[in-house]
């Protein structure tokens, strides 16, 4: 399904619009009818797993990949037959793409220069942003004497130096070690929000995407699953690759037994435990279904004192592993199956063996009508 | 001695038996005086080094061994650079069978090939019958046994090399580089002159190296398509050495060929650092 997402940041008219964009390499269909806007100043991120057609799509609007059919609309003009010198658009890559034979200087100032920018202006301009990148005293250097982080930092200049009108970011800091990498993120983000330039930014980085986005464009097989802000698509999937891919969850496969304007009951697999659900439009009853829920969405409690709330069920801990910020835990409930908890790393750890009660809120419960193949884990 | 130039011994080695050696054996023949009838005589002369760049013989053939060289290096690069850029770019399946063909000629006999040419460049050849039946020239061309013969024989003769070197350096430049130039506002032929090119230098610079000390030392081909009387130097000291049995004169112009040779690399990897090209 072409999901057309409209602008969610505001009313103006979209900096971007890519519609029913099409493109095959032989029997490969990489990029299937997709279309999309990006606002103003929008932060839009792709999301999707390698060979899910995200970069071959930031290329088509880059213009370094023909489409197959399809428009590419630039602040409305249609970019779709324009070569890619003449677009005015910005384009960082996952290798950096530095030219090593030219100092940093130089390497910003190229954009400049094909712009035949005055050399009065072109000098300060370079300067201001090697200052905002945080480089300024390293315009005489090579690349290859660089870190990778200011590598990063460079390409960011030299693609944003030319003030472009939509920045494209291709899977950027997946070069750069976990530390740098957290530090890259926020630099960027402040950066965005400083420029208030337009930028598409491709990841296969769940967290990356939640954490950058106005917008996340989960992708998948060349299709655009949803569209939508982060905790939009984090916790209203629209599809079970969706809550798959954004972070780890409990999928129970079961049948809906009841349906209320509050409530929906669903029956697991297996007969013995029922679960309560938010109520979800369009459910009926016998339909088959998978319950989804986030490993964090579970709290563990004292076995005893379940009260009258929904969703208690006894438990025992089977595997424990501490991991900094979350314990993870994997507990079986009373009908054998097994279920991933992620509790806050503040709290006491469990020990393996330890009975416990599993509880969570109807509200954390994604109800996902089961569509043919996928669905299960 | 570290582990590094323990693994360098087998190539140093077969450097000083193969090379050092007999060039050094040279020296001491170089500034032996060469009595003709008598041949080489006692005592020590430099007359052998004074000819070689006073006579206007010698320095002729100097001067055309250099020409020569330097000819043939610019055709193989104007020639080869296109293609090496295509194979080194080219998705295409035909991809590995035309790097074959590139190779190709290198896998005949360069005595079979020479006399193809001969056949093709003589009075009545091929080539002169089209051009007459063209109409572009009114009488035959002479193209064998002058610096045009040399010129196209050794041309096609190293263009693999040429080729094959350039399809290396074209290979190492990644794509993203000239696509970011693009990105930037740069035509396809301002991105290939900006930062293509230039980082295909190193490439250039070897192959280059490579094609002209292979033009200036090489004898067969000269030899046939010049036929007995347009010399080169590796002609005129295979003459020297065995036609008049003038060893002294011979190893003088070996040396001169030697050292042309060593100081063109000396030259030519000064020029790649201070180019910064072979970063």
């Amino acid at each position: 399904m072409p999901a057309s997402a409209s602008s969610a940041v505001s009313g103006a008219a979209p900096a971007l619009t890519v519609r029913r964009l099409r493109k095959a390499f032989g029997a490969v269909i990489a990029v299937d009818e997709v279309s999309l806007d990006a606002a103003p100043g929008e932060f839009l991120s792709l999301l999707g797993p390698s060979g899910c057609g995200k970069s071959t799509l930031l290329r088509m609007i880059a213009g370094l990949v023909e489409p197959d059919g399809g428009q590419i609309v630039l602040a409305g003009e249609d970019i779709t037959r324009q070569p890619v010198h003449r677009r005015n658009l910005g384009l960082v890559f996952q290798s950096y793409a530095l030219f090593p034979h030219m100092t940093v200087f130089e390497n910003v100032a190229f954009g400049l220069r094909r712009r035949a920018v005055p050399p009065a202006e072109l000098g300060p301009r370079v300067e201001r942003m090697l200052e905002l990148v945080r480089l300024g005293p390293l315009g005489a250097r090579h690349p290859r004497e660089l870190s990778g982080g200011q590598q990063q930092r460079v390409a960011l200049a030299r693609a944003l130096v030319t003030e472009p009108r939509v920045l494209l970011l291709d899977e950027p800091l997946s070069n750069l070690d976990a530390l740098l990498r957290d530090e890259m993120r926020v630099e960027l983000k402040r950066l965005q929000e400083r420029l208030g330039t337009t930028m598409i930014f491709v990841t296969h980085d769940q967290a990356e995407a939640l954490i950058l986005s106005d917008r996340v464009v989960v992708m998948e097989a060349g299709r655009v699953e949803q569209v939508g802000r982060p905790e939009e698509v984090y916790r209203r999937p629209a599809t079970a690759f969706v809550a798959r891919f954004l972070g780890r969850a409990n999928f129970l496969a079961g049948t809906v037994t009841e349906t209320g304007p509050a409530t929906a009951v669903v029956t697991l697999d297996g007969g013995r435990l029922s679960i309560v659900a938010g109520p979800r439009a369009g459910l009926q009853r016998g339909q088959p279904v998978h319950a989804v829920i986030r490993q964090e969405a579970i709290r563990l409690e004292p076995p005893d004192g379940a009260g009258e709330r929904p969703n208690q069920f006894a438990a025992t801990v089977v595997f424990h592993a501490f991991a900094g910020q979350a314990h993870h835990y994997v507990i079986q409930l009373a009908d054998g199956r097994e279920l991933e908890v992620a509790a806050p790393g503040a709290a006491l750890p469990l020990a393996r063996g330890t009975r416990t009660r599993a509880a969570w809120s109807p509200e954390d419960v994604i109800l996902l009508p089961e569509t043919g193949p996928g669905g299960a884990r | 001695m570290s582990r590094g130039w323990r693994l360098l011994a087998p190539a140093l080695l077969l450097l000083l038996v193969a090379f050092a050696v007999p060039v050094g054996m040279l020296v001491p023949t170089s500034v032996r005086p060469y009595v003709p009838l008598v041949g080489i005589t006692d005592g020590f002369t430099l007359r052998h080094y004074v000819k070689l760049v006073t006579d206007s013989y010698y320095l002729e053939i100097i001067g055309r061994t250099l020409v020569l060289g330097l000819t043939v290096t610019g055709a193989t690069l104007v020639i080869g650079y296109p293609v090496a850029f295509f194979l080194a770019r080219t998705r295409s399946r035909w991809r590995n069978w035309l790097t074959i063909l590139v190779v190709f000629p290198l896998m005949l006999n360069l005595v079979v090939r020479t006399f193809g040419w001969i056949a093709l460049l003589a009075q009545n050849g091929l080539v002169n019958q089209a051009l007459q039946s063209l109409g572009l020239v009114d009488g035959p061309v002479k193209l064998l046994f002058n610096f045009a013969g040399l010129l196209i024989g050794l041309t096609h003769i190293f263009l693999p090399f040429m080729v094959l070197v350039l399809i290396g350096a074209i290979q190492n430049i990644p794509r993203d580089v000239e696509d970011a130039a693009r990105v930037l506002g740069a035509s396809w032929g301002g991105a290939f002159f900006r930062v293509t090119l230039p980082l295909s230098a190193p490439g250039i610079l070897s192959g280059s190296i490579l094609v002209f000390v292979l033009t200036i030392s090489a004898l067969v081909t000269p030899r046939l398509l010049g036929g007995p009387t347009y010399q080169v130097m590796s002609t005129l000291i295979y003459d020297e050495f065995l036609q008049r049995l003038n060893w002294p004169a011979g190893s003088a112009q070996s040396l001169l060929l030697t050292a042309m040779v060593l100081a063109l690399i000396y030259l030519s990897s000064r020029l790649a650092r201070r180019s910064g090209a072979t970063a």
